[in-house]
C-alpha cells in the first residue's frame, strides 16, 4: 500500500504569543502531527509576503502565519499590519488558483496551547486530500 | 475636447517665463499613429506637442529618470520639470508624492482631462481596421474617434477601441495639477472591476488553468517592470539581490544575496515574479495599464493589479493615488479590518 | 566558512524518549559548516555547559547551536556559557526540540526528522548572526505614577521612601481613589478612611513626591530610563496655598450638581471639596457646572472669598517631566448602569450598586452611617444582594469574574445586619469565591453570626410593586421559586477598567487584553511589567483585585521600577533594525508602521533610533526595497531557515 501523503508545513510563529502557545502545547504534552516545522519570528508583522511565496516555491504544501490576538501584540500593533498584508496575499493566491486551504493565518496566544494543537491537526487534515503542492513549487 | 492650441499656449508660457526647465509631453512620431514622449526645452519646440487619443503612455515614469539624472549633476537646475498628465497618470504622480519619491516643487503639472472619453488600445484599433494603416486619430464627440487611413476617414465607436482601463477608469480628469486643460467631466463607469470579475468568478481549477497558461508564457523580459512608474527601486528583489554592492561590501556579504526566485523563465519562477510584482504594487498601482500594454506576450497583467486594487477597496476602503497625504495601504490599518479568514 | 558546533540535549528522556538524539547528532555532523556535533544527557548541567565551553575553545568554533528546550528557558544560560568561552553571546542560538517537537509527537522517526530540521534551521541562522553588544543608555532617576488610588499611593510612597523622586498624577481633584469611598474593609472591618488617610497625608508631605491632582497625562515619548511626559494641569481656579477651607464659597454657589463622591446619592456645588480629608486640601471650581467665567456670569464665590484664593484667570497648563520609569495604576470603574437595565439599576431609586451602598454605610456618607432607603429615607427591613451582576456572563456582559464581589457582598450583608438588627439580608450567588487569608472565615461569620441567607441562583426579574421591590429568583439548591418583597436591592456590578484607560494605554503604547485591562508582560512570571520596558502596572487597572492584592502589586511595581532607577546605565537588546542606505528611497512607510517611533526620515533616508527600536521587524516586512532589516533575524536568515525546513 502506498504511504499516506504527509504535507510539509512551514509555520511562522511570533515569539511572544504563538511560539509561546506552541511551547505550552508541549508543556501540556498535547499531541499533534509532526508535519510542521516552526520558524520563530519576532512578530507576525515581520512576515513578509516574500517569506510566504518563498516557502511555497521551496515546496511547502502549506504555510501558516500565526500571531497574537488583536490588542495583545507584544509590539502593540504589528499583528494589525500582518492582518492586512496577509489578507491581500491570501486573496491573491486564491485568485491565481492556489487552493485556499494551503495558506492560513491564526491568532494563538501564549495561553492557547490547545488552540495551536487543534489548528495544526486541522491544517494537516485539510492538506492531506489536496496532495502535494506543485503550483508554485520550483519546477526547474 | 481639449484644444491642442491651449496646451501649446500653456507650455509656451511656462517655458518663456522660465518656470520649468523643460516639458515632458507627447510628440508626433515618424511612424504614424502612435506618438513618442517628447522633451520640449524651448518655447519654439512647443509646436511639436500633440494631444490625440493615441497619447497612451504614462509619462510620470520619466520623473524617475529625471530624479536620478539630477542627483548625478554637480550643479543641477533646480527648476521643476513640466509634465503632461492624464487622469490616471496624475494618480501615479500622487503615489510618487505620497512615497516622497518626488517633491511637489520639482514638478509643474499640466493636467489634461480625457473628459468623457479616453485613450485607445492600439491592438484593438489594428484589429478593427483590418489591415488598413491608421495615420491619424482624433477625438470626435465623446462616443467616437475619427481615424484617418490611406483610404480616407473612418468613424469608430470609442467603446470599441478604448483601452480596457479607460472603460474602467476612476479618474478621467487629473486629480492634481498646476494647470488643467479640459473639463472635469466624468464618464460614468458602472463597475470598475467588470473584466476582473469574469476571472474571479471562474472556479478554482479554471483560474489556475488560466494563470498557468498565461504566466507560463512570460519570458521575463521585465518590460512590465521597466515601464511601471512605481517600480523605481534601484534594485529589484526579483533580481536575487539583497543589498547594493558598495566599496565596503565584503565578499561574504556578496555571497549572502537572497535568491528569492530563479531567473529562469519557468512557470514556478514566473509565478513568484508576478506575484511579488503585484504585491509590491498593492495600494500603489493606479491602473495606467502600461505593464500590460508593453507585454510582448500579451499576458493580462492588469488583472493581478486589479485584483489587489479591488481587495484594497473592498476590505480596507483604500484607493491609491487620490491623496498624497494618506498613509500607504500596507503601512496603515483600522481596528475593524476584516479578519474572518483568521483562525 | 564559519565553524559551527551543535549540541543536542537528551533532557533525560524528555527529548531522547522521542527523538533519536544519536542519529540527530550524526546527521548534523554532516551539515555544511558543522565541525562538531555531540549529544549529552543534560546540556544545562555544569558538565553539559563545560562540554560546550571546551568544544568552542578546542575546536575554535565560531558559533554554536544548542538543541534543547524552549529558548525562553535556557537561552541565557547557554549564551553566557558561550561568552565565557570567548565568543559573542549572539553566536549561540537555541533549537527548540522539546516543547515544539519531542513533547508533542510520538513517532520517533518523524520526530527525529523534525528535530533535525529545526536544528539545521538554527545552524543556518547562527552562521549569519552578527556579533553584537548591548546598547547602553543613561537613566533619569525619577518615576511617574499615573493614578492616585491606593495602588498609586503605595507605589509612590515606596519609590519616594527609597530615595527616588516621584511625580504622582491624578485626574480628579483629590487622591484616594475608590478606597476612600468605602466604609469598612473585609475581612477585618477596618474603617477604610482611617487606614488610607495616613498614607494620603504622607504623600502630601513627602519631600520626594510631586503631587499633581486634577491633571492628566497627555503625551509620552522616549524609552525605558528616559521618558518625556507632557502633563495637562487643569485649572482649579482656586489657589491651594491661599484657600483656608472656610467653605464660604460653596455656601453661596447657586449651582447644584450630582456628587460623584457619593455616586449621585447627594449633590454638591460647582465649587467644592470632594470630601473633608481631600489631598490636596483645597477647593476646586468645576467649570462644567459653573454658569461661566468668560464672561463671569455669577462671581459669587470670589466675592465671598476673604483670602482671595479664587482666580478666574487660571489657565490650563502643560507641565513637562522627565522620568526613567512609569507605573500605571488607573484603577477601575463599575459597569455602566445602562448595561444593567434588567435589574432596574438606574430606574428604581432603591436599587443600588456596591459603591453606593458603601456610601450609605459610611459614617461620613449622606446618611451619616445610617442605612436608609434613598427613595423615602426609611430603614429597609429586607435587603437583597445580588452577586455576579455583569460578571461571569460571556454572552451578554463580561466573561471574567470581578473577584472582589463575593467578599464585599458578605461584608455588605454583615454591615447591614450590624446597623439594622431586625432586618433580613438575602444574597443571590452563583458560587462563593473566598480564597484569601481570613476570607472564608469571614463569609462563614456572615452566615453563622449574622444570619445572612445565601440563595444559590440567579434573579429572573426585578420590579417595583406597592413601594416594594419585588425580586423573583430561583434557589437552585432547593429547586424552589423565590419571591422577595425587598426594601432595597444592592447589585455587585462588574469591575471594568476605568474610563480613559484605553486612551491612556494608547498614549503609553502598552497593550490591553480583550476586556480592556492592561496586559502584563507574562501572566505568571512578569505580572507587574507591561510589555513596554520601563512601564509597570498595579492595581485594578491590570485585573480586578482587592486592596491587599493591589497594595502588594503596587509595591512589586515600585520594586521593579527601582531596579531600573538604581542603575547607572541601562542595556538594551542590540537586535534592532538596520538600514541599507543604498536601497532606501525615503518613502517613509517603515516610519509609519513603527510602533515605537524609532524610525525617522533624515535627508531623504530612514534613520533608526537604536534605543527606541524593539526589533519587531514590521518595518522590514513593509519595506518594498529590502532596505531595512532586523539584525540577527534578517530576511536572508529567514530565507535559509525556510529552505532548510523544507529539506534544503
Amino acid at each position: 500500500m502506498a504511504e499516506e501523503f504527509e504535507p510539509k508545513i512551514v509555520a511562522f510563529l511570533c515569539k511572544w504569543c504563538s511560539s509561546a502557545g506552541s511551547d505550552l502545547a508541549g508543556v501540556s504534552r498535547m499531541e499533534y502531527p509532526p508535519n510542521v516545522v516552526p520558524i520563530q519570528v519576532m512578530c507576525s508583522g515581520s512576515v513578509s509576503p516574500l517569506y510566504v511565496l518563498s516557502a511555497f516555491n521551496k515546496g511547502a504544501d502549506g504555510v501558516l502565519v500565526s500571531g497574537c490576538h488583536p490588542g495583545d501584540c507584544h509590539y502593540i500593533k504589528g499583528n494589525f499590519y500582518a492582518r492586512r498584508r496577509i489578507a491581500l496575499v491570501k486573496r491573491l493566491l486564491d485568485f491565481i488558483g492556489l487552493e485556499p486551504q494551503r495558506f492560513q493565518m491564526s491568532w494563538v496566544s501564549a495561553a492557547e496551547g490547545t488552540k495551536y494543537t487543534q489548528i495544526i491537526k486541522d491544517f494537516v487534515q485539510e492538506l492531506k486530500p489536496l496532495g502535494p503542492q506543485t503550483k508554485l513549487r520550483r519546477d526547474l | 475636447m481639449v484644444n491642442l492650441e491651449d496646451l501649446k499656449k500653456e507650455a509656451k508660457t511656462v517655458l518663456e517665463e522660465g518656470k520649468v526647465k523643460y516639458i515632458i509631453g507627447y510628440e508626433k512620431s515618424a511612424n504614424g499613429l502612435m506618438p513618442v514622449p517628447g522633451f520640449i526645452k524651448s518655447p519654439e519646440e512647443v509646436e511639436k506637442l500633440i494631444w490625440t487619443p493615441a497619447c497612451v503612455y504614462n509619462l510620470t515614469k520619466f520623473l524617475v529618470d529625471e530624479k536620478r539624472r539630477k542627483s548625478r549633476e554637480k550643479k543641477p537646475d533646480e527648476r521643476p520639470v513640466g509634465l503632461v498628465v492624464k487622469g490616471c497618470d496624475s494618480r501615479a504622480l500622487v503615489v510618487l508624492l505620497q512615497e516622497k519619491f518626488i517633491n511637489r516643487d520639482d514638478v509643474f503639472i499640466i493636467g489634461v482631462s480625457c473628459e468623457e472619453t479616453g485613450v485607445i488600445d492600439e491592438k484593438k484599433l489594428i484589429k478593427k481596421l483590418k489591415g488598413k494603416k491608421a495615420e491619424k486619430i482624433e477625438f470626435d464627440e465623446k462616443d467616437n474617434f475619427i481615424v484617418t487611413t490611406q483610404e480616407g476617414k473612418v468613424k469608430i465607436a470609442a467603446s470599441e477601441v478604448l483601452a480596457e482601463r479607460c472603460l474602467e477608469c476612476k479618474a478621467n480628469s487629473p486629480v492634481i495639477y498646476d494647470v488643467l486643460l479640459g473639463e472635469k467631466a466624468k464618464r460614468s463607469v458602472d463597475n470598475p472591476f467588470q473584466s476582473l470579475e469574469k476571472i474571479e468568478s471562474l472556479p478554482e481549477r479554471e483560474r489556475w488553468k488560466f494563470w498557468k497558461e498565461q504566466l507560463s508564457k512570460c519570458i521575463r523580459c521585465y518590460a512590465c517592470r521597466s515601464v511601471c512608474p512605481m517600480c523605481y527601486c534601484d534594485e529589484c528583489v526579483a533580481d536575487t539581490i539583497n543589498f547594493a554592492v558598495t566599496a565596503d561590501t565584503t565578499a561574504e556579504e556578496k555571497a549572502q544575496k537572497i535568491k528569492w526566485l530563479e531567473k529562469s523563465p519557468v512557470k514556478s519562477e514566473n509565478f513568484v515574479y508576478h506575484l511579488v510584482r503585484a504585491i509590491h504594487l498593492a495600494g500603489r498601482c493606479i491602473d495606467c495599464g502600461e505593464c500590460e500594454r508593453v507585454c510582448p506576450l500579451d499576458i493580462p497583467i492588469r488583472f493581478l493589479n486589479k485584483k489587489l486594487e479591488k481587495d484594497a477597496k473592498e476590505l480596507f476602503d483604500y484607493e491609491a493615488g487620490f491623496d498624497p497625504e494618506q498613509p500607504s495601504l500596507v503601512s496603515s490599518f483600522k481596528d475593524e479590518d476584516p479578519e474572518d479568514f483568521i483562525r | 566558512m564559519k565553524r559551527t558546533g551543535v549540541f543536542i540535549c537528551h533532557c533525560g528522556i524528555n527529548i531522547a524518549g522521542t527523538v533519536d538524539v544519536k542519529k540527530a547528532a550524526k546527521e548534523l555532523a554532516k551539515h555544511k559548516g558543522v565541525v562538531h556535533s555531540e549529544e549529552y544527557v543534560y546540556m544545562c548541567s555544569d558538565p553539559g555547559q563545560n562540554l560546550i565551553i571546551d568544544a568552542i575553545k578546542e575546536k575554535k568554533l565560531d558559533n554554536v547551536v544548542i538543541a534543547c528546550c524552549s529558548p525562553t528557558l535556557h537561552e541565557t544560560t547557554f549564551r553566557n556559557a558561550a561568552k565565557s568561552a570567548g565568543i559573542n553571546t549572539f553566536q549561540c542560538e537555541i533549537a527548540n526540540i522539546r516543547e515544539q517537537c519531542s513533547w508533542v509527537h510520538k513517532d520517533m522517526n518523524k520526530a527525529t526528522d523534525k528535530a533535525i530540521k529545526i536544528t539545521k534551521s538554527a545552524v543556518e541562522r547562527v552562521r549569519r548572526n552578527e556579533s553584537l553588544e548591548p546598547i547602553s543608555v543613561p537613566v533619569t532617576r525619577r518615576a511617574l505614577v499615573i493614578g492616585g488610588g491606593i495602588a498609586g499611593i503605595q507605589s509612590a510612597l515606596d519609590l519616594a521612601n527609597s530615595g527616588f523622586e516621584v511625580v504622582l498624577v491624578e485626574r480628579s481633584p483629590s487622591i484616594g481613589g475608590h478606597m476612600i469611598q468605602l466604609s469598612e474593609t473585609f475581612p477585618t472591618l477596618d474603617c477604610s478612611q482611617c487606614i488610607l488617610t495616613p498614607k494620603m497625608v504622607e504623600v502630601s508631605k513627602h519631600p520626594k513626591i510631586k503631587l499633581m491632582t486634577y491633571s492628566e497625562v497627555q503625551e509620552v515619548s522616549g524609552y525605558v530610563g528616559n521618558f518625556k511626559v507632557k502633563i495637562l494641569k487643569k485649572p482649579t481656579y482656586v489657589d491651594p496655598d491661599k484657600c483656608t477651607l472656610c467653605d464660604e464659597c460653596s455656601k453661596v454657589c447657586p449651582v447644584l450638581v450630582s456628587n460623584e463622591f457619593d455616586l449621585g446619592l447627594t449633590g454638591r456645588r460647582a465649587i467644592y471639596i470632594p470630601f473633608p480629608q481631600a489631598i490636596p486640601a483645597t477647593y476646586t471650581l468645576d467649570i462644567k457646572g459653573c454658569p461661566g467665567l468668560l464672561p463671569i456670569a455669577c462671581g459669587k464665590c470670589a466675592d465671598v472669598c476673604e483670602p482671595e484664593a479664587i482666580d478666574y484667570d487660571m489657565k490650563p497648563e502643560i507641565v513637562e517631566e522627565e522620568v526613567g520609569a512609569i507605573i500605571v495604576t488607573t484603577g477601575y470603574d463599575l459597569y455602566d448602569k445602562e448595561n444593567m437595565a434588567e435589574y432596574g439599576y438606574g430606574k428604581y431609586a432603591d436599587v443600588l450598586d456596591g459603591l453606593q451602598f458603601e456610601r450609605l454605610c459610611s459614617a461620613s456618607g449622606p446618611t451619616m452611617g445610617k442605612i436608609l432607603r434613598p427613595s423615602d429615607h426609611k430603614e429597609p427591613k429586607e435587603v437583597v444582594f445580588i452577586q455576579c451582576v455583569g460578571s461571569r456572563d460571556p454572552e451578554l456582559h463580561c466573561a471574567y469574574c470581578s473577584k472582589i464581589c463575593c467578599m464585599y457582598t458578605a461584608k455588605h450583608a454583615m454591615l447591614y445586619k450590624h446597623h439594622v438588627h431586625d432586618g433580613q439580608a438575602y444574597i443571590f450567588y452563583i458560587d462563593i469565591r473566598s480564597g484569601g487569608k481570613g476570607y472564608e472565615e469571614f463569609v462563614q461569620r456572615a452566615v453563622e453570626e449574622d444570619g445572612v441567607l445565601y440563595l444559590r441562583g440567579k434573579v429572573s426579574k426585578i420590579f417595583e410593586d406597592k413601594g416594594k421591590i419585588k425580586v423573583w429568583g430561583v434557589d437552585t439548591l432547593s429547586g424552589k421559586d423565590i419571591e422577595i418583597d425587598a426594601d432595597m436591592v444592592v447589585l455587585a456590578t462588574a469591575m471594568r477598567p476605568s474610563k480613559g484607560a484605553e486612551e491612556l494605554a494608547k498614549k503609553l503604547k502598552i497593550a490591553m487584553d480583550k476586556d480592556g485591562f492592561l496586559s502584563e508582560a507574562h501572566p505568571k512570571l512578569r505580572p507587574v511589567e507591561s510589555v513596554t520596558s520601563g512601564m509597570f502596572l498595579a492595581g485594578a487597572a491590570q485585573a480586578p483585585k482587592d486592596i491587599p492584592e493591589a497594595v502588594a502589586q503596587a509595591s512589586g511595581a515600585a520594586a521593579k521600577a527601582i531596579a531600573i532607577l538604581s542603575q547607572d546605565r541601562l542595556y538594551h537588546a542590540p537586535t534592532v533594525a538596520k538600514v541599507n542606505l543604498n536601497l532606501c528611497t525615503g518613502c517613509g512607510m517603515c516610519v509609519e508602521v513603527c510602533p515605537y517611533e524609532a524610525l525617522s526620515l533624515k535627508d531623504g533616508k530612514v534613520e533608526v533610533n537604536e534605543v527606541l527600536c524593539e526589533g519587531c521587524g514590521t518595518c522590514s516586512a513593509t519595506c518594498l526595497r529590502a532596505a531595512i532589516q532586523v539584525k540577527n533575524l534578517t530576511p536572508l536568515q529567514v530565507h535559509e531557515m525556510i529552505s532548510i525546513s523544507l529539506g534544503g
